[in-house]
């Protein structure tokens, strides 16, 4: 994987580590043990404000997706945007890297980082999209 | 504690509105509700005013255009459901006892403001990779088929129902009847929505007049229609993922209301749902517990929602033909439910129909199943 240099597209939810590998980042509750993205304050689940910043996996499985053929002036279309489930117990979306006729429902996805979008005087900035885990492989 | 009545109901015509703003529409729905009242617009004593997108003060702009400037107001914004949760809010001051004559309008300006796909708001996380409201309920749309085999030509049946009801609707934004072909044949959105499956981008306002008992008696007892009840609640932060072609908070919104009106479901005669997209009035309807999980979409084969059906959804047209003004939307659905209860609504009024749903639900944020959600039961 090439190494990225660029600073995250989202500070504070987005990991970039000097490797140039990076995961999302969300919050563990130290009571009940749930997990959420984004960071959280209180945990949903017993109200516990004792919640660490944690890491997340970077494999997951893909629970839906769509192509979006219309969107907003600072997205190009087409893309694909889809929701993966980790092993955490979270739900995040994000845009897909792969080709649509392989794409199914339940397939394992990876997290990589890519170049996702610029800063307000046009740096680049690092976001991530989830690819196939097969297409990862070799 | 007093019951709260709809007295009297105004909408404008749903679709484009180069010529006129949210202040326009909004002045002209109320002036149409209380002309339907038969009541002297001083007799009001109170006014709540859902939009999304107005602007400040909205409300009181509408109020200065009809000569009611200085009345307590209060904006409220919900995203689609702001105007049902007006309604919501002016029914709590009667029911309180504080006012006896209130009005709740919805009003939104919508082709000034957006074109295209509406997203959430910049600020959240799935904003900021690309989210779209199509999209996700294109991704609810791919899952529920995955989970329950309903076919692209089962959903296109949605809209070809909403929309052929939106042309007996002189007041919708569509008045041309559509068929399965047409939706078929229509732009992609989000696979695999396309443009027909879509609600469009309408410019529209909708006012109620609502009484207390005391009042009613006084002003306008014959053509009342009784709200017996308007809950609202807000999506909960999922503690793991849960199905998205199921909705808690409707389920959970409707039981309030339910319980509160002193009904079941099996008691509604007929319903407005919030169908932004032809996917999410399969959702509304199955987690409002009107039709079982899954079987909807072959209800709808049957004719089951039809206008002549066992339980007709969407007569107006739906948001997906009689247009989605944000704001007006939930106050417009509680306009066509009055109308088909009194018995004035034209060619597609339903026979009989004592009891009436309305749903909404709008907003979208990260990691809450959805954002705010109403359901009010009208009975005659």
């Amino acid at each position: 994987m090439p190494r990225i240099d660029a600073p995250s597209f989202r500070p504070g939810e987005l990991e970039v580590h000097e490797d140039g590998s990076g995961n999302l980042v969300g919050s563990r509750c130290s009571s009940c043990g749930a997990h959420f993205f984004p960071v959280r304050d209180a945990c949903s689940g017993c109200l516990s404000t004792d919640l660490e910043t944690i890491g997340f996996s970077t494999t997951g499985i893909l629970y839906t997706y769509s192509v979006v053929r219309q969107s907003t002036p600072e997205f190009e279309v087409p893309y694909i945007l889809g929701y993966v489930d980790f092993p955490e117990k979270v739900r995040i979306m994000g845009q897909i890297r792969a080709d649509l006729d392989y794409l199914s429902i339940g397939m394992p996805m990876v997290l990589e980082l890519e170049p996702f979008g610029e800063d307000d005087d046009g740096n680049p900035l690092t976001g991530y999209r989830f690819v196939p885990q097969e297409s990862t492989d070799d | 504690m007093t019951d709260v009545h709809v007295v009297g109901v105004g909408m404008t015509r749903f679709g484009k509105h180069p010529d006129a703003d949210s202040t326009d529409l909004g002045a002209q729905a109320l002036l149409e509700a209380v002309a339907d009242a038969g009541i002297d617009p001083r007799l009001i004593e109170a006014a709540y005013c859902g939009h999304v997108f107005q602007g400040m003060v909205t409300g009181q702009r509408v109020l200065a255009q009809v000569g009611l400037a200085g009345l307590p107001l209060t904006n409220v914004e919900n995203a689609c459901s702001s105007g049902a949760t007006a309604i919501r809010e002016a029914s709590f001051a009667v029911r309180a006892g504080e006012y006896d004559v209130v009005v709740a309008v919805g009003t939104e300006h919508l082709t000034s403001q957006f074109r295209g796909a509406l997203t959430p708001d910049p600020s959240d996380p799935e904003a900021a990779v690309g989210a779209t409201m199509p999209s996700v309920y294109a991704m609810r749309a791919r899952r529920y088929m995955h989970e329950f085999g309903m076919t692209r030509e089962q959903l296109a049946l949605i809209p070809v129902k909403n929309k052929n009801n939106a042309a007996l609707n002189p007041l919708a934004h569509f008045r041309t009847r559509i068929t399965v072909e047409d939706v078929l044949e229509s732009r992609p959105v989000a696979d695999p929505l396309r443009l027909h499956d879509c609600s469009p981008v309408t410019d529209g306002a909708a006012a109620v007049i609502l009484m207390s008992d005391k009042a009613k008696k006084r002003f306008c007892d014959t053509r009342a229609v009784r709200l017996a009840a308007s809950t609202l609640r807000s999506g909960s932060v999922d503690v793991e993922p849960t199905s998205m072609t199921f909705e808690p908070l409707t389920r959970l919104t409707a039981q309030d209301a339910y319980e509160r009106a002193g009904i079941g479901p099996e008691d509604v005669d007929f319903c407005e749902v919030h169908d932004c997209f032809s996917i999410a009035e399969v959702l509304r309807v199955e987690g409002l517990g009107l039709f079982g999980q899954g079987e909807y979409p072959a209800a709808v084969q049957r004719g089951e929602a039809d206008l002549g059906g066992r339980l007709p959804v969407n007569p107006s047209g739906g948001l997906l033909g009689k247009g989605h003004p944000l704001g007006g939307t939930g106050v417009a659905q509680v306009v066509e439910l009055v109308r088909q209860l009194r018995g004035e609504a034209g060619n597609r009024q339903i026979e009989g129909a004592k009891v009436g749903l309305a749903h909404c639900r709008g907003g979208k944020a990260v990691g809450i199943e959805g954002a705010a959600c109403t359901v009010q039961v009208l009975t005659r």
